[in-house]
Order: C-alpha cells, then sequence, then structure tokens
C-alpha cells in the first residue's frame, strides 16, 4: 500500500477548509516524511506526481482532531501516578488507541495533585508519539490556583493561592517545566518543556500577576474553576489569559447584570475599548504602593488560609465523586456588580476575593502590546457588518458537548456568540472508551458506575461521574445542537485548537508543511479511518 | 474553417473533449474496434518517443472542456501518459505560486485531476531573468517536440489568441507582449480590482506559432463572444470565398512586411485544419444562414466519416479474410 515514489494523492474527498467550508479537492501528501505538500510546488518544481491515489468516495479528509482537555482513557489516568513505567505504558497506551475516536493529537490533563507530584508527573509528560499513535502534545494542568467555591471534584487540600504571582506557579510546577521554549514541537531529545495551558482562577491571589509573564512566555493561560466577576476577568484577558476552561462549568451562571467569565464571549468593545486604560496588576494586600507586584509578592508572601475559605455547602457534598467540571448548577450567580466602584463587590462567594482585586498599583502594569488594526474603528462608525475596534482579542473557550455538561440551547448560545473562540473537548475520565459497553462496570473504591451512552453515573444514584464523550461525537452533537455545518463543526476540534496553542502550522490544519495526520469522515460525521503521519493507523471495523 | 455549433458552453466542453480525445490520444478502452473513434485514434496512437504535443489556454471559457477532459481521465476513457502540453501563456512579474498565475490555472484546473507527468507539461516563466531567452527556448522545445499537433483556443471579446492583442502580426513568434489597456482592465477583477497589481506584460506565443499547429480548435461560448466570432468568419459572411482570403494573405511579396490583422482571431482563416466551437449565444451576430450552413456542412461531415470508417473497416475484414 506504499507509495513507489512516496507521494500519495487524495482525491473524491471534501477537505475541510481554515473557514468551516467543506471543498472538493485533491490533497498531496508525502508519505515518507508525514507531511501535507504543497501540490503546485510539487508538480512545478519538485516535478512529481503521487504514484499513489486515495479514493475517498466523497468523504470528508479532515485534520486529526484535538483535544485539548482529556484527563485519561481506557482506564489510565494522566494524573495517578504509581510508577515511571507503567506511567510511560499509559501515555502510549491512550495515543495509541484514542486514534479511533478521530483524535490525533491531545493535551493530556492533569486536574489539582499533591504539590509533590507535579515534578514527576510534568516531567513525564513531554511531548510524545509514536509512528502510529496520536501525539501527546504536552501537559494542561488544570490547578491547583483555583477557586475553592468553583473546585468541582478538585480536592480542596491541594487547592492554593499564588502569593508570589509567577514565583508560586514555578514553585508548583517547576520553574524548569515553565521555562520559555521556542518550537517546542521541532525540538527532540525529550528536553522540552511540555507546558501548553495552564487553568487558574484570576480572583485567586496572586494569579493575576502571574497571568502576564506566563502568556509571555507562550503558555496559554485558561480561565476555569473561577468565580471572577466581569472586571477581573477582562482584566486577565487583557493581561494575555486566552481561553476559557469547559465554558458554563465551574463558573458563575451567565447572570445579565454581571456576566462574568461567560460574559467574555461577547465582550463589548464599549467597555473594553483600546483607549480605555489596561487596569495595572492588583497590589498585595500590604504593598507599600510603589514597588513593582513581584517585589511586593516577594515581601509579603501572604497566603489565605485555606481554613478561611468560605465554602457554600452545598458544593461541599460530593465533590469527589462529581464530574469535575459539573458543579454549576449548585452555585447561585453572583449578585449584581457596580462598575464604578470596585471596592462595593458583594461580598457573597466573591467577598473572600476582593483583596486579591483592589487597589491598584499605578505603574505596575506590563499592558500587552494592543492589536492594532489596519482600518482602526471607533465605537461609533459607519461600516455595516463591522465592530468597533477592540482592545483585546476575546478568549477562545472549551466546550463539552455531550449533551449533558451544557444544554444544547447553551452550546448554541455561545457559539453563536463567538464562532471563532469555540474549541470542542471532551474533558473525559479514564473511563472513556468507545468500544466499553452500556451497563454496571467498576470504578474506584469498591464503587461501581453505571455507563449510558454518554451518561455516567455513580451506580444507584443520578450524579454523574464525569465525561465519556468522544471527540467525534462532541462534533456531531455540535452540528446538530448548534445547526452548523459539519464543516463548521470539525474546525471547532481542527483550526481552533491549534490556533489557540500556536501550532496551526503543523497541526490542525491542511496546510503544506503540517504533519499529515487526519481523520476520515463520512458525510455524517462518522470515523472511517484514521492516519498518522502519512499512514493509515485505525480503520473502522478492522 | 469548420463552424461547430453546440447548444450551451457545458454541450462545448464536451464536444471538444470528445473529440480531442478522438482525434489525438490513445483511448485505453478498445471495445468498439472499427467504429470511426478508435480508427481515428489509431492514426495517432501516441507512445512515449512519440507524444501527442497538445498547445492549451487559459480563460475562462476553456474551463468547462478541461473538465470534460478530466471527467474522460477518471472513466478511463483517455490518458495523457503520452501527452505533451505547451500552453499559450503566461504574465511576467508575479510567481508561479501566485493565485492569478497561469501556472496556478492550469495546476488547479486540469493538470492536478490527470494523469500527465510533470515533465511533460512546458509553461513559459515569466519570472525568467532573461525573457527573450525564455520565449527563444520555448519555440525550440515546441520545433523538438515536432511541433504542436493540436493547439486549443480560447478567444477574447476583442478577438485576441492568447495574449495576442488586435494589431499583432500574424508572422509573430513567442515573445514578450504588452497587455492592451482593455486586457488590465477585465483582469483587473482577479486582482482585487486593483488595476496597478495587473501585470502589465505578458509572455505569449505568437500567431504563427498558433498557426503553425497542424489542427486548431477554437471554444467560443457566450454572447460577449459573438462579434469576434462573426469577425472569426468573416470571409463566409461576407460571402468570400476561402480560398481567395487564405491566398490574399500567403502570397504576399516577399520584401513587403507582413499584415497585421485587426481581428487577430480572423488570422485562423489562414490555417488549413481550424475548427471553432461555440455555443448559440455566440452565434448571435452571424447570419441566420450562415448558422444554417455550418449546421448542415456538420451533418455532411458526420456522413462522410461514417462511411469511411465503413469502407476502412470492410478493407481491413477482407485482409482479415484474404
Amino acid at each position: 500500500m506504499t507509495s513507489p515514489n512516496g507521494l500519495v494523492c487524495f482525491t473524491n474527498c471534501l477537505l475541510p477548509q481554515e473557514d468551516g467550508s467543506l471543498v472538493e479537492k485533491d490533497l498531496w501528501i508525502d508519505e515518507r516524511r508525514g507531511v501535507i505538500l504543497d501540490a503546485q510546488r510539487t508538480f512545478y518544481v519538485r516535478g512529481e506526481r503521487p504514484d499513489r491515489i486515495v479514493d475517498l468516495k466523497g468523504n470528508i479528509l479532515s485534520p486529526g482532531f484535538i483535544d485539548i482537555q482529556l484527563n485519561g482513557a481506557y482506564n489510565f489516568d494522566f494524573s495517578v501516578y504509581e510508577d515511571d513505567k507503567s506511567y510511560r505504558e499509559g501515555m502510549k497506551l491512550v495515543a495509541e488507541r484514542i486514534i479511533e475516536t478521530g483524535v490525533t493529537s491531545l493535551l493530556p490533563t492533569l486536574i489539582t495533585q499533591d504539590k509533590a507530584l507535579y515534578p514527576k508527573l510534568l516531567s513525564l509528560l513531554q511531548p510524545f508519539s509514536t509512528p502510529t499513535s496520536a501525539t501527546l502534545l504536552g501537559w494542561h494542568a488544570e490547578g491547583p490556583f483555583l477557586n475553592h467555591a468553583k473546585r468541582g471534584a478538585h480536592a480542596p487540600p491541594f487547592i492554593l493561592t499564588a502569593p508570589e504571582g509567577t514565583k508560586s506557579f514555578e514553585d508548583i510546577y517547576g520553574e524548569q517545566n515553565l521555562a520559555e521554549a521556542e518550537d517546542w514541537l521541532m525540538a527532540s531529545g525529550g528536553q522540552n518543556p511540555g507546558v501548553r495551558i495552564i487553568t487558574a482562577a484570576p480572583e485567586i491571589d496572586g494569579v493575576m500577576n502571574a497571568v502576564g509573564e506566563l502568556s509571555k512566555r507562550g503558555i496559554v493561560l485558561s480561565i476555569g474553576h473561577s468565580a471572577a466577576s466581569s472586571e477581573v476577568a477582562t482584566s486577565a484577558v487583557r493581561y494575555g489569559a486566552s481561553l476559557i476552561t469547559h465554558l458554563f462549568n465551574a463558573m458563575p451562571q451567565l447572570h445579565h447584570r454581571d456576566p462574568s467569565i461567560i460574559g467574555l464571549l461577547g465582550a463589548s468593545p464599549h467597555l473594553s475599548s483600546p483607549i480605555s486604560p489596561l487596569p495595572p496588576y492588583p497590589s498585595r494586600k500590604s504593598s507599600t504602593g510603589t514597588t513593582t507586584p513581584e517585589k511586593a509578592a516577594a515581601a509579603t508572601q501572604t497566603v489565605v488560609p485555606v481554613s478561611q475559605i468560605i465554602i457554600p455547602s452545598a458544593i461541599q457534598t460530593n465533590f469527589s465523586d462529581a464530574s469535575e467540571a459539573f458543579d454549576n448548577s449548585m452555585t447561585p450567580p453572583l449578585s449584581p456588580f457596580n462598575f464604578a466602584s470596585p471596592g462595593s463587590i458583594t461580598r457573597s462567594l466573591s467577598g473572600t476575593l476582593s483583596g486579591a482585586i483592589s487597589p491598584v498599583t499605578p505603574g505596575a502594569a506590563t499592558p500587552l502590546t494592543v492589536h492594532k488594526r489596519q482600518n482602526s474603528r471607533s465605537e461609533l462608525h459607519l461600516d455595516k457588518g463591522e465592530i468597533a475596534d477592540m482592545a483585546f482579542t476575546r478568549p477562545y473557550y472549551g466546550i463539552i458537548v455531550d449533551g449533558i455538561h451544557c444544554h444544547p440551547n447553551s452550546v448554541r448560545l455561545a457559539y453563536t456568540a463567538h464562532p471563532e473562540g469555540c474549541i470542542l473537548v471532551t474533558d473525559a475520565q479514564k473511563i472513556l472508551d468507545p468500544n466499553l459497553r452500556d451497563g454496571v462496570h467498576e470504578w474506584r473504591d469498591g464503587k461501581r458506575f453505571v455507563k449510558e451512552g454518554d451518561k455516567l453515573y455513580l451506580e444507584g444514584t443520578n450524579t454523574l461521574a464525569g465525561s465519556v464523550v468522544t471527540l467525534d461525537s462532541c462534533v456531531r452533537n455540535f452540528s446538530r445542537f448548534t445547526g452548523c455545518s459539519l464543516g463548521e463543526a470539525i474546525k471547532c476540534a481542527t483550526y481552533n485548537p491549534a490556533k489557540c496553542l500556536g501550532i496551526e502550522n503543523r497541526k490542525g490544519t491542511l496546510r503544506a508543511g503540517a504533519d499529515a495526520d487526519f481523520v476520515v469522515l463520512d458525510r455524517r460525521g462518522t470515523a472511517l479511518s484514521t492516519w498518522v503521519k502519512g499512514k493509515e493507523a485505525w480503520t473502522k471495523g478492522a | 474553417m469548420r463552424l461547430t455549433i453546440r447548444e450551451d458552453p457545458a454541450a462545448v466542453g464536451d464536444y471538444i473533449a470528445n473529440y480531442i480525445s478522438k482525434r489525438c490520444v490513445s483511448l485505453i478502452s478498445t471495445d468498439r474496434p472499427f467504429s470511426a473513434q478508435t480508427n481515428r485514434i489509431n492514426e495517432f496512437a501516441p507512445t512515449p518517443e512519440r507524444p501527442f504535443v497538445l498547445g492549451l489556454p487559459t480563460g475562462s471559457s476553456p474551463i468547462v472542456t478541461y473538465r470534460a477532459l478530466i471527467k474522460l481521465v477518471k472513466a478511463g476513457k483517455l490518458s495523457f501518459k503520452n501527452v505533451v502540453t505547451f500552453n499559450m501563456d503566461e504574465y511576467v512579474g508575479i510567481p508561479r505560486e501566485h493565485p492569478e498565475s497561469y501556472h496556478t490555472f492550469m495546476f488547479r484546473e486540469f493538470f492536478s485531476h490527470i494523469d500527465i507527468p510533470p515533465s511533460q507539461v512546458n509553461i513559459l516563466d515569466g519570472t525568467a531573468l532573461d525573457l527573450v531567452e525564455e520565449c527563444n527556448a520555448y519555440e525550440e522545445r515546441i520545433k523538438k517536440y515536432g511541433g504542436i499537433e493540436l493547439f486549443l483556443g480560447g478567444i477574447g471579446e476583442d478577438g485576441h489568441i492568447a495574449f495576442n492583442e488586435p494589431g499583432s502580426s500574424l508572422a509573430s513568434r513567442t515573445r514578450i507582449k504588452t497587455l492592451a489597456y482593455d486586457t488590465i482592465l477585465a483582469n483587473a477583477r482577479f486582482f482585487n480590482n486593483d488595476i496597478s497589481a495587473v501585470p502589465r506584460m505578458a509572455l505569449t506565443v505568437g500567431v504563427a506559432t498558433v498557426l503553425d499547429a497542424r489542427e486548431i480548435v477554437i471554444i467560443v461560448t457566450g454572447l460577449r463572444k459573438a462579434l469576434a466570432l462573426s469577425k472569426a468568419i468573416a470571409g463566409v459572411e461576407e460571402g468570400v470565398n476561402h480560398l481567395v482570403c487564405v491566398s490574399v494573405v500567403i502570397v504576399y511579396p516577399e520584401s513587403n512586411p507582413l499584415p497585421y490583422r485587426k481581428w487577430t482571431v480572423s488570422a485562423l482563416q489562414n490555417h488549413p485544419w481550424t475548427l471553432l466551437v461555440a455555443d448559440e449565444d455566440a452565434t448571435s451576430e452571424l447570419h441566420v444562414k450562415t448558422v444554417k450552413y455550418f449546421k448542415s456542412i456538420e451533418r455532411v461531415q458526420d456522413e462522410v466519416e461514417r462511411n469511411q470508417a465503413q469502407i476502412k473497416a470492410n478493407a481491413i475484414l477482407l485482409k482479415q479474410t484474404a
């Protein structure tokens, strides 16, 4: 099945484009190098054309899906460490088997751990792949800098504040693991930090101080497990946060007077005008007001003791069994928020957080370069269909489209508000395995769970035990829920996540030079085969 | 000069694709060995040593024809393995990768979909340092292949063929040509309506290069080409004998400069084997009697061809039984 000259032409297929359309077109790849070719250049300059033609019979040749939030699968949990050998085997197992769900790149996601475990886990979670497996892109750390009130299934004793800003982050994840990395995908030898995404709550003491610095190092700062007010959330984005973790889950519900994190999808040009000053870094509680935030942080090291954090009793129950993203229905909405006087934040849930964002240290901020458009539009302009300039790009958002974690209407609402930012994630637990039959299965600690399609309950209860949805079914669900085309749904599982991670030249697109990782889908979105680096690695029913 | 009229552009494309396939290119399927089709193909039966040399145009008219040819290739009825192509023209000063370059056009609309080996594709290089040398080398290459067997072309509204704008010499060879202002305006739509972005120059085969081909097939579709078509066959319309027309041009004194034509396309009348294929819209400027005349000779032509084929087939049968 190999091509004599190493070139393969896929024909009679639909190619998803970066604008969400599906175009009938051929695609040429070099199966030896495992990359997509510039066909025209290959023809005229290299003077070759593929010896092997693959007729896809009118099906869709999509870039392989990218899952930026996967906790585990096939009974392996990225957050559980026994020994190096079994952990590495687990990584390999997931990478090799997940391709049956159309996923060719994924970001292993760690839920909040004991501080001591991070160096070990992160050193193991280097970018990894085999010639026939999906690529593990590094790691996504969800926690420990989260809001107790929105912690979901994250273990309370491990949740921390970041009183020293960036240094607190380095202390937890390891300084070398947060080092600035260029072209991490290109490098070899396993010496590169695998950090890609850190989910943190910006209202937590010190987190905001780290957002700017970590973003500059190319790390995607994601707002999640957070009760941030609209103002705090907006500031976090202006400092560089560029993603929201599992939208709608583990965050305040959409309140029209203070739409909080969800409101970022509809960020108004009026409130984010380029001329409005960027809020400076929050000062530390005992800051002198003249030192830089970093110095101030080092000097004061205020830590809010865990015991002082108010945890609403509704959330305290059952946290360990619940899906870590599935707690929002128990959280009351925030009280209305007065923009004019931040000091007057009603102290319902955010009361203990106000210290993190109150008075301002003038001049301490280092705003990110404000993105200027060529044709700048003022708040009041005459160009129909265009939006006035914004001070920042709205963040991407991960969304679990299993029909359980978000209502179809909510999915459509989010997508309609900000289609370019939509990223489908599974947030699946280690029990994810599309081959697992429905019924009762052993879980842990003598408990058993009941699997019913994409739903997973604790036996004898109706407590959801986490997500088990596969990304290919998320794509189909998404297309149904929003009414968008399959091509547009595919974009949310390929191009959008790749763009969010800044790897769209290598993954998630059909650009010349990108890795030849594909999933072939029929016109109803069912995965038929998966290709890794130019070779067919999985076929349905094989 | 022959004129074949078909209902619409799609029918024109199908007709030409079948014609080229019949006329020139090796047919893989030989299920009807004694039909007129296969006999004509066997006339050429290209091989690697003796490829079929085909001249090709760009533009909107040939797209339908290319699609019809692609269909034949995909159906296994036609192969370009032993075909060498020469394109008519290319812009100067835009890279080959430019979305509006003729390299891009040909790859997108045709070459990527058929089985032609890249080494058998020839397109003028508008980025060459020495453009004159590039043009001369192109003529040499055509000569090396023994000339062009069939030149497929389209015509512009002003009657241009390739970039041979009105006033081009009938003796012109492959050369650098400045684009006419109309052409620049017409092409601006492909360059974001920015006239300054449209290349001012192109490399193009000359009128004589086209006329040197042993056969010429011209696609003429759409109302906008109606005037050009009427000029192309002006001799017939004015009742002038074809032979007179041809002799006027060919028998000029050696010393005289070669004549030029305001309607470049009318130069085709000098060629002994030219086929114009038009759709109904394009015939709008012709006299009704002219249209009727060409339709009737097509019927007669078909009959003659059928008879000839039958005679040949019978002869072969006789030989075999003898």
